[in-house]
């Protein structure tokens, strides 16, 4: 018999063989990327491969996930939506603004949207929050897996125009989209100071970690915005 | 303060209170349309950290949250459908020719060799292969019914192959006949790609040859990211693997990458071949700028790439001497 804990809000670890991180399915008997389904008194829950998504990186390496049932969150990066999928789970009365700049993801996103209301797809490019300004309210929290030389930047420019006065940022930085040739932690540490002093108000790190075994090259960071 | 919004626009004041509000009507196709005109304005945008769903409240665009998520999903799905259907450019048909083309040849080339070996078996004599093989077992089956007009019919009549019992035949023929389907895909494919290089890029066509300029597109991603890139990347697209161990530990820079493919190029001796492929790669980028701002035909484009290199040939008309390491062997070699 499967066994259930829960993690946080909205986020739990399903015993079953082996534990695995899982959300509550939001679009019934549906998968997203061929995730397994397991239902438990009742409930049924979509489990969640770290592996395949940051943010799942992310809460098992023990980031405290600042995400509520009605929070509001600008995903920057969505490509297909594997992940925007467990945010929509997460947060079930509140919404998702899932910002993508490739057509063929958004193809795959639009699929995912159009089956669950709390996700509205833009396709934008996330260096420019201008351009999508007009459909956007302020957001709880910023989540951002962009893979772009720039991140701190976009990150700084869209936290800047839409988030909340004590909202968070998550970020992913790949170092090898910063310098392919550099030394990963010597990358970590600049992306982390750019973050920290080169935009004013700037960002309080509250915890940097590295997501290996889950993702190679990869610093996450979760940091509040000093507004 | 003006501020478009995609539902409406609002006239606030100073406290950011509403003052007056245009809404515009809940069609959800005319909203779509409306936000993505916004997306290039640099005017009138919400002011940082603008609540657009209480304005949308307050302003009686919407009665409740709720309608307003509802209508805003539809919105925002409305409107990415419709710039998801514009992105299938004429360049990235092209693109999706030119990796359809690279999955033929390697499909094509595998069931040839696979036919080959097979039939081998029956007909070891025969000498041919590819596609001509394929159109012979499709023609005839087995080696004994050739005609007698064939080039071939000695050599099948006394072929020590073994026999071709008829399940076996049925069953060669068909195999035989989806290869030259591919062969024939093949170069249906291969006229689609020049017929659309010949609208789409001219230029590029005209300097790189049809296939190596869709496969620039393909690398590139699109004909707009191949006119954005500085010539000295397209010089060495498609030799990413040299590039990076170039900038990451000392291994020496590549001279070319997919643009080796080029007649100029790969006929040139290697002393000037770095030179010619820099030459080569100025002028695609040119090419690539012309067709993607203009796209007017350039004839000149190919004289001046000829001309420059001549040049670049009769001033290097000798391979560079190889620097003596040391003097001594030299020296040596001279008494003797």
């Amino acid at each position: 018999m499967p066994e259930i804990k829960k993690l946080s809000d909205g986020i739990f670890e399903v015993i079953k063989d082996k534990k695995q991180l899982a959300t509550q399915n939001l679009n019934l008997g549906k998968t997203v990327y061929g995730e397994k389904l397991i239902s438990i008194e009742g409930v049924e829950y979509r489990t969640w491969d770290p592996r395949r998504s940051k943010l799942g990186a992310m809460i098992l390496k023990r980031f405290n996930i600042p995400l509520t049932k009605d929070a509001k969150v600008l995903y920057l990066g969505a490509a297909s939506g594997t992940t925007v999928s467990h945010v929509s789970d997460i947060v079930s009365e509140g919404a998702v603004y899932a910002v993508e700049f490739a057509p063929r993801s958004m193809r795959d996103l639009i699929g995912l949207a159009s089956r669950r209301k709390n996700i509205h797809p833009i396709l934008a490019d996330a260096g420019k929050p201008e351009s999508y300004s007009h459909l956007i309210e302020p957001v709880d929290l910023i989540f951002q897996d962009v893979a772009q030389p720039n991140q701190a930047e976009i990150a700084a420019r869209n936290a800047i125009r839409f988030l909340k006065k004590d909202g968070n940022l998550l970020l992913s930085i790949k170092a090898r989209s910063i310098d392919t040739a550099a030394n990963p932690k010597e990358v970590f540490k600049e992306e982390v100071k750019k973050l920290e002093q080169a935009f004013e108000p700037g960002f309080e790190i509250i915890n940097a970690k590295d997501l290996m075994p889950y993702h190679e090259d990869h610093l996450g960071v979760l940091a509040r915005f000093k507004k | 303060m003006k501020i478009n919004t995609w539902f409406g626009i609002l006239e606030t004041g100073r406290a950011g209170e509403i003052l007056e509000s245009r809404l515009f009507s809940k069609d959800i196709r005319e909203l779509a349309l409306h936000s993505l005109s916004l997306r290039e304005s640099r005017s009138n945008l919400p002011p940082e950290g603008f609540d657009l769903k209480a304005a949308a409240l307050e302003s009686g665009f919407v009665e409740s949250p709720a309608e307003y998520y509802s209508l805003l999903h539809e919105v925002t799905l409305e409107a990415a459908k419709i710039q998801v259907s514009g992105a299938l450019t004429p360049d990235q048909r092209i693109i999706q020719a030119v990796e359809a083309l690279d999955d033929i040849n390697e499909t094509t080339n595998s069931l040839s060799e696979r036919l080959f070996e097979w039939y081998g078996g029956y007909f070891p004599e025969s000498g041919l292969g590819g596609e001509d093989l394929a159109r012979f077992i499709v023609k005839y089956g087995s080696r004994e019914n050739i005609d007698s007009e064939d080039l071939l019919y000695s050599k099948a009549k006394n072929s020590m192959g073994a026999k071709l019992e008829p399940a076996d035949e049925v069953l060669l023929k068909g195999f035989a006949e989806s290869v030259c389907s591919l062969y024939e895909r093949r170069r249906q494919i291969e006229t689609y790609i020049e017929d659309s290089m010949e609208l789409v890029a001219p230029n590029l066509k005209l300097i790189a040859g049809p296939m190596l300029g869709a496969r620039l597109i393909s690398l590139a991603g699109s004909l707009e990211k191949l006119a954005e890139f500085p010539s000295s990347t397209i010089q060495v697209i498609g030799a990413s693997k040299a590039l990076f161990k170039h900038l990451r530990a000392r291994a020496p820079s590549p001279k070319h990458g997919i643009i080796y493919s080029h007649p100029l190029i790969n006929t040139a001796p290697w002393w000037v071949r770095g030179k010619i492929a820099r030459a080569v790669a100025s002028k695609l980028s040119l090419a690539a700028r012309i067709d993607f701002y203009s796209r007017t035909k350039d004839p000149s484009l190919i004289e001046k790439l000829e001309a420059k290199v001549l040049q670049i040939r009769t001033l290097n008309p000798k391979p560079p001497q190889k620097r003596k390491e040391s003097g001594a062997k030299l020296k040596k070699r001279r008494k003797k």
